[in-house]
């Protein structure tokens, strides 16, 4: 059962709710347009905030996750003619089995910390090489599906509610499974792990298989953002879904959120986009200067917001000692 | 009666003038015809934003120059009125665009430099029956997918490299066929991968040799490596296909290593047609071929927007020209049309031979979205010049081919 610490915590999340469902009131779709975009990258920020958050192993390379859905899904598609349902599952697995893949190699070495982030950044680099030099994958020139709008292709692009309402369900799939996960055992091991490895393993916690199921399952959140990102723009290249900034969106969206948190991700991914789009309609005219704002409000949030807009809003209108846990 | 001003006086007129002013301009405002808005999608920041800017640039030059000669004549001579947005060099980004385009109410939109970012601003377009004039987008998929409201005015991959390996073939043939080896240096990126390919598979049958083949990312700095391996394959000429950074980066490390070269025979170059890199590194830049879009620099109409763009202290690079001419065709759609709906652009777009505009094609004819009578230009750097030295009925002077001996 989802609880609230604070009276704060639940008017901000009464806030993304009522936004969200806004959005299908708003007569602009510009709206719907940018966030769409911010729930579809919310979903990588969801992956993220599983390793990151809940168990402490900050990565710099969620792209290797996000890339391999996309690219898995892609290949099966284009150059094997598979259905899109099952390649959108292998999708799933793919970015499953890559995490499972990372984490099993960098644990296995006792890789940790800062040294664990560079280790992953290194596998989406090398991915993102390998997705552009072999001719399975592109070799450089992207992916393009087919535009075949309609339920067997999985693509909804005519349909910009149902797209939405789609996409609204899948982060509500994928947080609802964080929240379970969160009051799980398993949960409670990862966060024993964080806090406290050594502690852990002496409390008879298998922190090696905990770290690459952690991972395994960040992965397939990962794939899923990746599979997602294909269906709705039909084109992939290397740099586009194992670039950097895919990375950066998926940790600097629970960060501002609040990591560790099943609405943060979210909270900070939309608030993100949100500032963007402000500052783009407040400085049009002058591209560019949205990312200075952009990035000063980042700084500054950074700076004094440690645990993010959860944790801001955690701190109003406490619940008394017993009353809940950050939401 | 004498008549003194005074301070306080003239204020008291200056405040009653302004206010009659403001009174009587929207009556002014409400007489002149609408405008008509036209909108410019192009990566404004990010990776391509230097491509993005200057078609920005040449978009609002075209309009200007429209909108001087008394704008769209068949709707009362309405100006036309550019909405530009920013793609941010992301696909998805672009594709969101769209949206504040459609909103703005635009009558159609140019766009977007990149492929990439063409093909996502296009599929989100189709949805509001949104004509996109492309002004670059060389991949082939673009015009594939069979969406109406696509129409490319500029030529494709497929045909640049084909004209590029054609023209090679007649400078080898008339030079005596020197050239026995090449070597390609790509971007690994969808532009350059793609191009590359082209060329490595249709070359041999020029009877041209691929000695060696690199590829390498955007951005990428030490170029060093890539210039001792072209050395060492002996390649007799050298085929880049990168962007602007890189490709100067390239010929940089191609001088210091000291390799010779017969020719460096660019196809869409990043740098070989572009005044900036001529005006930087004019050394290096001597004899550098490129097959690339450009305008026939003859026509009137190109005189002026390279003297607007000299005025405005904006570099006259291909994407200048592009967007210029993609503005040129969508105003001869809404002149003939006579109608800033969207599906009548699409119709009047559709139905499209026009030939006035600022590009060496023939009549416009699109086929499926693609300009069947677009081509490509080849260039050469002589001096601190860009000269046409194909197609020869735009040519402004012979080539020189194999290029004199460095030293």
């Amino acid at each position: 059962m989802m609880r609230f610490a604070s009276l704060g915590q639940a008017a901000l999340v009464a806030l993304v709710v009522v936004y969200l469902l806004a959005v299908y009131l708003l007569p602009s779709q510009v709206w719907m347009g940018f966030t769409i975009n911010a729930l579809a990258m919310s979903i990588v920020a969801l992956s993220w905030n599983i390793t990151g958050g809940f168990g402490g192993m900050a990565s710099f390379g969620h792209a290797a996750m996000y890339g391999t859905g996309a690219y898995a899904s892609a290949v099966l598609q284009v150059q094997f003619g598979v259905n899109a349902w099952v390649a959108f599952a292998a999708g799933i697995a793919a970015g499953a089995l890559m995490g499972a893949f990372i984490g099993a190699l960098a644990f296995r070495y006792g890789v940790k910390g800062s040294y664990f982030a560079l280790v992953t950044l290194a596998f989406a680099e090398v991915l993102r090489i390998c997705a552009s030099a072999f001719e399975i994958t592109g070799a450089g020139r992207g992916l393009q599906l087919t535009l075949q709008p309609g339920v067997a292709t999985l693509q909804f692009n005519n349909d910009r509610v149902l797209t939405y309402t789609l996409l609204l369900g899948i982060v509500a799939l994928v947080m609802a499974l964080t929240a379970w996960l969160k009051y799980s055992r398993f949960g409670a091991y990862l966060v024993a792990v964080r806090e406290n490895e050594d502690a852990a393993r002496a409390l008879g916690i298998d922190t090696y298989r905990v770290k690459v199921t952690a991972m395994a399952i960040s992965g397939a959140f990962g794939g899923l953002a990746g599979a997602v990102y294909l269906q709705l723009w039909l084109f992939i290249d290397s740099s586009v879904v194992y670039g950097v900034s895919i990375s950066v969106t998926a940790l600097i969206g629970p960060i501002i959120g609040g990591a560790g948190t099943v609405w943060g991700p979210l909270v900070g991914t939309l608030g993100l986009h949100l500032l963007g789009e402000g500052a783009k309609t407040a400085l049009h005219g002058a591209p560019g200067l949205n990312f200075v704002l952009y990035a000063l409000v980042l700084i500054a949030a950074l700076r004094f917001l440690p645990q993010g807009l959860m944790g801001l809003a955690a701190r109003i209108g406490v619940l008394g000692r017993k009353g809940g846990d950050d939401a | 009666m004498t008549h003194h001003i005074n301070r306080r006086g003239l204020l008291k007129a200056s405040g009653a003038m302004a206010l009659l002013s403001g009174l009587a301009s929207p009556a002014i405002l409400r007489a002149q015809t609408p405008a008509i808005k036209v909108g410019v999608l192009e990566p404004l920041t990010g990776n391509l934003a230097y491509n993005g800017n200057q078609c920005a640039a040449g978009a609002r030059f075209a309009a200007e120059a429209i909108n001087a000669a008394g704008g769209i004549k068949s709707m009362g001579g309405a100006p036309i009125e550019l909405v530009i947005v920013d793609a941010e060099s992301r696909p998805e980004v672009a594709a969101a665009a769209v949206d504040t385009l459609a909103e703005a109410g635009v009558c159609a939109f140019t766009g977007a430099s990149a492929s990439a970012l063409g093909l996502a601003s296009s599929q989100a377009a189709a949805k509001y029956d949104l004509a996109q004039v492309f002004s670059v987008g060389t991949a082939e998929a673009i015009v594939e997918r069979g969406l109406p409201n696509v129409f490319r005015f500029t030529p494709g991959v497929t045909k640049i490299t084909a004209v590029a390996l054609e023209n090679l073939g007649l400078l080898n043939e008339a030079a005596g066929k020197p050239v026995k080896t090449a070597a390609i240096v790509h971007e690994d990126g969808p532009f350059g991968s793609q191009l590359a390919g082209i060329v490595e598979t249709e070359l041999p049958k020029l009877g041209i040799e691929i000695v060696e083949k690199i590829a390498h990312p955007t951005p990428h700095r030490d170029f060093n490596n890539i210039a001792l391996r072209v050395k060492a394959s002996k390649a007799d000429i050298l085929i880049p296909t990168n962007y602007i950074n890189e490709y100067t980066l390239m010929t940089r490390a191609l001088q210091q290593q000291r390799v010779e070269l017969m020719a460096i025979y660019s196809i869409l170059g990043g740098a070989a047609s572009n005044i900036k890199f001529v005006r930087e590194n004019n050394d290096i830049a001597q004899y550098v071929i490129d097959c690339n879009h450009w305008y026939d620099p003859n026509k009137e109409a190109s005189k002026a927007l390279a003297a607007s763009a000299a005025g405005a202290g904006i570099d006259m690079t291909y994407d200048v020209m592009v967007a210029y001419a993609t503005i040129q065709v969508i105003a001869d759609a809404l002149e003939r049309s006579g109608s800033a709906d969207r599906k009548a652009m699409i119709e009047a777009l559709a139905a499209s031979d026009y030939d006035g505009s600022i590009m060496p094609y023939g009549p416009t004819k699109f086929v499926n979205g693609d300009n069947v009578n677009s081509r490509p230009v080849n260039l050469q750097v002589r001096g601190d010049k860009i000269e046409v030295i194909f197609p020869k009925e735009y040519a402004t002077i012979e080539p020189v081919f194999p290029r004199p001996a460095q030293g």
